[in-house]
């Protein structure tokens, strides 16, 4: 019985170790990314033309080592939710070198037309971001 | 004589048994064996001929049904926009609580920290041997005849659910408002029958994904997808033989 209570003891204490380690790495990780530099932590999610496409900053300025104005103004304006305003905010407009397709050439990054769900996370990757329910399905029933 | 009786009976011994009766009991046994051994080996013969190595695709002239009616999945196209469920739904007066067609999504690692994410459209394969046909008691859900798209007579279904549980892509639910089991029929009656050449699905759908097609037109962009000899063509659940009719690609 005392040695169960030990080994308890020990394990319980393990665990507080490893959870330690674990949150505080984590912590240390949300402490690196500053938003004034990287941009903001939440990915920009786009509605139109087609739900939905998820950009995230991380992957391109502290990743890929892009600086704010490689892209703001002259591709995208800073505020969230204009290009997807406009008319020619197409996979058409891309494959010619506009928007995303500045860079997603094939040369410089993977080329808009292949990779599709890398940036399309659709219906499903939208709910799953923004913590919608998925609409009008019954969870387990089939 | 009872059991009693052969209880006082003297053991005769195996050593006094002439040598005629155990060759007939060897031989006996030798045939039992015979039969099993010989039934084993047989059915680890393949039913099947060596077509299966061929891929899923039925060799041309090998449709069944004219129009023989097909769908090709280009899958790494799909984005999940699910417009293609939402125009499915709006033609087809489908319930919230089901579907006739809908896409699964997987995401997994793909080396050095990479993530693939896969969308697959999923409707039903219109089987050439369909599981739910078989097992139907009413007749109910039928192949048809001509076109070989897997129909449903809401009629006489009496709702027992035995197909839902046969197929193998779970393509059926049951919808209450018909008290019948409902599934995708390829849009034949809201659509194909009045003379629109693709489903709601595939007419929706903004990238290429679903081509709705007819096998026996050779010159068809389904026909032509499909028999593409650089491409690999899959179908889902191959093992289950039910033969499907829904043909999935990368393009």
């Amino acid at each position: 019985m005392k040695r169960n209570n030990k080994s308890v003891m020990t394990i319980v204490g393990l665990a507080a170790v490893i959870g330690l380690l674990v949150s505080s790495s984590l912590s240390f990780g949300e402490e690196a990314y500053d938003e004034d530099t990287y941009g903001p932590k939440a990915p920009i999610l786009w509605t139109k033309p087609v739900k939905g496409v998820a950009f995230y900053h991380k992957t391109h300025t502290m990743d890929a080592g892009l600086s704010c104005d490689n892209c703001h103004d002259k591709i995208f304006e800073m505020a969230a939710g204009t290009a997807e305003q406009k008319a020619d905010f197409t996979m058409a407009s891309l494959y010619k070198g506009k928007y995303c397709g500045t860079c997603h050439d094939g040369q410089m990054a993977f080329a808009s037309n292949t990779r599709c769900a890398t940036c399309h996370v659709g219906v499903k990757g939208y709910n799953k971001l923004t913590g919608a329910a998925p609409q009008g399905k019954a969870e387990g029933k089939h | 004589m009872k059991i009693d009786d052969f209880e006082k009976l003297e053991n005769e011994g195996a050593e006094s048994l002439p040598s005629e009766e155990r060759r007939r009991f060897l031989r006996f046994g030798l045939a039992v064996t015979g039969v099993f051994v010989g039934g084993s080996v047989l059915s680890l013969t393949s039913a099947r001929n060596a077509e299966s190595a061929m891929g899923p695709v039925p060799a041309s002239g090998a449709f069944p049904y004219s129009p023989h009616y097909t769908m090709v999945i280009r899958q790494n196209r799909c984005i999940d926009c699910e417009r293609c469920m939402d125009a499915c739904v709006k033609t087809n007066n489908v319930p919230s609580y089901g579907y006739r067609t809908t896409i699964l999504q997987q995401e997994r690692e793909i080396g050095n920290g990479v993530k693939e994410r896969v969308f697959m459209p999923v409707l039903c394969n219109h089987c050439n041997r369909p599981p739910c046909v078989r097992v139907c008691p009413t007749t109910a859900t039928y192949k048809d005849k001509k076109t070989g798209i897997v129909m449903m007579d809401y009629k006489r279904c009496i709702g027992c659910k035995t197909c839902m549980a046969a197929c193998p892509y779970n393509a059926r639910y049951f919808k209450e408002e018909n008290r019948a089991v409902d599934k995708c029929n390829f849009c034949f009656d809201t659509r194909i029958s009045k003379g629109e050449s693709k489903t709601a699905c595939s007419a929706a759908c903004p990238a290429g994904v679903r081509i709705f097609g007819d096998l026996t037109d050779y010159g068809s962009e389904a026909y032509k997808l499909i028999h593409k000899p650089e491409k690999v063509v899959w179908v889902l659940r191959p093992e289950t033989g039910a033969m499907p009719n829904v043909f999935y690609m990368n393009d």
